[in-house]
């Protein structure tokens, strides 16, 4: 596995009655330190400690995406990971895809194909498809389809998301020479 | 926000065993995509999360020409969907993993936590029972290893006492010529659960095995079942008559994804189309 970081070797200290440990992992590029309650989740870590808030909660039990960052280079559904379990991993969420305060091209694509309406699944599917673009910079319809299968849209519906990562495995690999 | 609990991720497996032994109201953590769920929903009642996934033996994943294919506790599905040994050797295998929930959360959850969890519809269990899948399972007494038919005990229940813990699973290797296939039928085409899965495997001696889920409390390998086909020449009449034949060895249920009435055809039908599919003919 991943995660190999010696967890057994925590120190725990009590806190107010709690029983807290001590997380550090690296987050889009930066590395973090924080001490942390065990239960709780790595998608609350996210958004409630470090206020990054583009990842979103919805289903809660890893059925709908909408939670989807990178770890260790996977996709995964963060809302059903402990963040302890997260210590030594280097992580992707929503906000690292952006450089410079310019958009990324898979998230330009996105716009330009309308592939979002309210936007609440829009950091999940972006995450799905920035690691699947990461490992396979042309990938088939079908493997885009599999991939994004755990990934649950209730407006757009699903074209205008298939043509959007399609046209972003184009230009990146045009524009970045993937 | 879940339960309070105390986390331990140890590096040693006598560590883990005497911990689980010690700690009453102790959890085994691997992928956590059936455990976090229990957590979230208040159905269980967890004081302490052993984490797996620092044992050097759970991330075994390893095949021995001779001697089969290791699974460790640590290794998770997609490892297996992605295991070109797996393709060539158990496509029955490969077939239900790659069928398993959706593509994150494949990449969490594990294939030991699948038999683990011993749900009655568990996909990954008829494709390891058609191997005769051993259990590597440690515990306070040392190791033991268990037949995965023998397993499980009822729904959501297994063999595991108190301070034990599953390691690994263990196939033999196929012979030369060994074919297999898992089928399923769920509700819809992205990720559900199974109505009803078969695995049916034809061993180079012409043997079969077959393997199922959700028809029973839990996945069962069809022994009976097996030996009365195995008794006949495998022809398509054979395989016909088996069809109708596998309603007396299973008791679906009927639930929220389907009728009893529903699931006995169905059954009838995937081992039909399985086994039709081996011998080469359209099913």
């Amino acid at each position: 596995m991943d995660n190999n970081k010696d967890c057994s070797m925590y120190t725990e200290h009590v806190e107010s009655g709690k029983r807290k440990v001590t997380l550090s992992l690296t987050v889009n590029g930066q590395f973090v330190v924080r001490d942390i309650d065990p239960n709780m989740t790595l998608l609350h870590f996210l958004r409630d400690n470090l206020k990054l808030f583009g990842t979103k909660e919805a289903c809660g039990e890893g059925e709908c995406g909408a939670c989807t960052i990178i770890m260790n280079g996977k996709a995964v559904t963060s809302c059903i990971i402990l963040a302890v379990e997260a210590e030594g991993a280097e992580i992707t969420t929503v906000e690292g895809l952006a450089m410079d305060g310019k958009l990324s091209i898979l998230q330009e694509e996105f716009i330009s194909q309308d592939a979002l309406q309210c936007g609440f699944c829009t950091p999940g599917f972006l995450m799905s498809t920035r690691a699947l673009l990461d490992h396979n910079p042309n990938p088939s319809d079908e493997e885009i389809i599999e991939v994004l299968s755990g990934n649950l849209c209730r407006c757009t519906g699903y074209h205008p998301i298939m043509q959007a990562v399609k046209r972003a495995a184009d230009r990146e690999q045009k524009e970045l020479g993937r | 926000m879940i339960s309070r609990f105390a986390y331990f991720k140890p590096h040693n497996l006598n560590e883990a065993v005497q911990y689980l032994e010690k700690e009453e109201k102790s959890y085994v953590l691997a992928g956590g995509t059936d455990l976090m769920i229990l957590l979230r929903r208040n159905l269980i009642n967890a004081e302490h999360i052993l984490d797996i996934k620092g044992l050097p033996e759970t991330a075994e994943f390893n095949f021995v020409e001779g001697a089969g294919l290791t699974i460790g506790a640590s290794v998770v599905v997609n490892q297996v969907v992605d295991s070109e040994v797996v393709k060539a050797k158990y496509p029955a295998l490969n077939q239900a993993a790659a069928s398993l929930a959706s593509y994150q959360l494949r990449n969490r959850a594990t294939v030991v936590g699948n038999i683990c969890n011993a749900s009655p519809g568990a996909d990954l269990p008829p494709a390891l029972l058609v191997y005769d899948a051993v259990v590597n399972i440690a515990g306070p007494q040392g190791m033991r290893q268990v037949p995965l038919h023998e397993f499980f005990t009822g729904v959501k229940r297994t063999v595991l006492q108190r301070g034990e813990l599953v390691v690994s699973v263990h196939l033999p290797e196929p012979g030369e010529g060994d074919k297999s296939i898992y089928i399923r039928q769920a509700r819809l085409r992205g990720h559900d659960l199974a109505t009803v899965g078969v695995a049916s495997r034809i061993k180079p001696d012409g043997k079969v095995a077959i393997g199922i889920c959700a028809v029973a409390p839990t996945p069962k390998r069809l022994f009976a079942l097996e030996d009365q086909i195995n008794a006949r020449e495998l022809s398509q009449e054979t395989i016909e008559w088996a069809a109708k034949e596998i309603r007396e060895h299973i008791r679906p249920i009927t639930d929220v994804r389907s009728s009893a009435q529903y699931r006995l055809q169905m059954a009838s039908v995937l081992l039909k189309r399985g086994l039709l599919t081996l011998i080469g003919k359209e099913a």
